[in-house]
């Protein structure tokens, strides 16, 4: 925790004029903290803008590749969020998790690691949190992580968001080759997805899908709401394309 | 090898290929200069050859020769399904929560056939005339799954090499709702992705033999016995690499972020695309249409 703060407090300056994005912070505030009477609210100078180039002087402008960045970041951040959940869980699994469970969530939690890790290498520089030596801590605790019902639970929320997510990204992207390389990693969570429903209930892989046979998509608006009670920061997409 | 019949049968998978020949006495000399050199076995790779050229390096070009080559796999895998859950040998073994599964994944194929269908008006091409042969792919549950992993792992990989060659901007009205085409094209995609997830699971089952080194994702292109083409490259390599691949945008991800990662791991991670006529060819391998 205070390594964290401290961390982030040193090298604010330069995060701050990370291309693609900016966190402006004067107050750092982190949800979790266990000294916290109550959950945390995210306050408003504390927002990751994404798609949001800042310059020296705090201009913020949005160019083409700002944008193109803003996606790969938007993705960058929830491979973050799904690796960094099932890291988590797998460091302490719940008591009456299965042993074949423990695999899966094994293997989960490596792809999950390994799409993190590209994406952020992919970005380099433009990466959003490139200059922070810690990653940014998410919040599960509205999550039930004890039980393993309650871990597939939460497990298949994140991986249907993701799929969701990826599905309605897609199309904001320009480069060709950024849109086959998000679209390798979405069906993979769409793999995860379907093995995770059917875990939790037999034949429920095709939940999501409607009756014209098309899986779910939302925007990066619909997205950052569903999860921004897992962020430690507001993450406004505002800059995002949205068509 | 009759190069009338090949012509003919590629023509109906796609009507407008000796338009994009120069003419069609060159694509006949093309086709008997490799018929000459080559064995019969390696008549597809002729075939492959001739295609490409007609269609510019295995890139399908425009909307619509997008969408009615994947209502030709559509209808191929809604038929598969069809026929499967109708097929006698299947009725003991493919029971209760396989049958349902089986039943929910016709019903999306067949939904996506009406969606490409309506999408494409007057342009939609007609399905095969003679349908779908899958020969004996329905005589044990066992190989019908077999069948069923190919097609849904083969339609993943063939609606990721599309996704660049449908325009973002497209937002035609279907049946009253405005549909974006290349969202359209990801959430059929991503749906792929679940059915052949749930395949590879219904794999592991006892009924289809315990195979419980089939896991949902794909792992250094093993074929689990399917076809071999199915995880294999396509045209250009560097493009469409086999599902093994370890390495994206130019990093071997075996070794990121000051980690190590396993190959199982980091080929399962990713899937890879496949070009037009690789498909075409892996289809063809197996059905006769």
């Amino acid at each position: 925790m205070s390594t964290f703060l401290s961390a982030r407090a040193m090298q604010r300056r330069s995060f701050f004029r990370v291309a693609g994005a900016t966190l402006a912070t004067s107050t750092l505030v982190l949800a979790g903290c266990k000294d916290d009477e109550e959950p945390v609210t995210p306050v408003a100078s504390n927002v990751l803008r994404l798609g949001v180039v800042t310059s020296a002087s705090g201009a913020e402008t949005v160019t083409q590749e700002s944008q193109e960045n803003g996606v790969l970041n938007y993705a960058y951040l929830l491979e973050q969020l799904e690796a960094a959940f099932y890291t988590q869980v797998v460091a302490a699994p719940p008591a009456d998790l299965l042993s074949d469970e423990l695999a899966y969530l094994t293997d989960l939690r490596d792809h999950e690691l390994i799409h993190r890790e590209y994406l952020k290498a992919a970005l380099g520089a433009s990466v959003y949190d490139a200059s922070l030596s810690t990653p940014l801590k998410f919040n599960f605790s509205s999550f039930t992580l004890t039980t393993r019902v309650g871990v597939w639970t939460a497990a298949q929320q994140l991986e249907d968001i993701g799929v969701a997510a990826y599905n309605g990204a897609g199309k904001l992207l320009t480069v060709t080759t950024n849109l086959l390389a998000l679209g390798k990693i979405a069906s993979v969570e769409a793999r995860h997805a379907a093995l995770v429903h059917e875990v939790l209930q037999s034949d429920s892989f095709a939940s999501t899908i409607g009756a014209d046979g098309l899986d779910d998509a939302k925007t990066p608006t619909e997205v950052i709401e569903l999860i921004k009670t897992l962020l430690p920061i507001e993450v406004s997409v505002a800059a995002l394309p949205t068509a | 090898m009759n190069l009338f019949q090949i012509i003919s049968e590629l023509e109906k998978v796609d009507p407008e290929i000796m338009d994009r020949l120069t003419h069609r006495r060159s694509a006949f000399t093309a086709l008997g200069n490799f018929g000459k050199k080559l064995a019969l076995a390696a008549a597809p790779i002729a075939i492959g050859s001739a295609f490409n050229k007609a269609v510019g390096q295995n890139t399908l070009m425009g909307v619509n020769e997008v969408f009615n080559y994947a209502l030709l796999l559509e209808r191929l895998e809604y038929s598969f399904y069809d026929q499967a859950l109708k097929a006698a040998t299947l009725t003991v073994p493919l029971t209760g929560i396989a049958r349902t599964a089986i039943e929910t994944i016709r019903g999306h194929e067949q939904a996506h056939v009406a969606l490409l269908t309506a999408a494409l008006g007057t342009n939609a091409n007609p399905a095969p005339a003679n349908g779908f042969d899958f020969g004996n792919a329905f005589a044990t549950y066992e190989s019908f799954l077999i069948f069923a992993q190919a097609f849904e792992d083969t339609g993943v990989r063939a609606y990721k090499g599309q996704a660049g060659n449908i325009d973002a901007s497209l937002n035609p009205t279907i049946g009253g709702a405005q549909y974006n085409l290349l969202q359209t094209a990801l959430q059929i995609h991503s749906v792929e992705a679940r059915h052949a997830a749930h395949i590879r699971v219904m794999r592991r089952g006892a009924t289809a033999g315990n195979q419980t080194n089939i896991f949902p994702w794909i792992i250094n292109a093993e074929p689990n016995g399917v076809p071999a083409g199915v995880y294999g490259a396509g045209n250009p390599v560097a493009t469409f690499p086999t599902e093994g691949n370890l390495v994206q945008g130019g990093l071997t991800l075996t070794s990121v972020g000051g980690k190590t990662y396993t190959a199982e791991d980091v080929s399962a991670a990713f899937d890879e695309a496949l070009d037009s006529t690789t498909v075409t060819n892996i289809a063809r391998s197996v059905v006769k249409f």
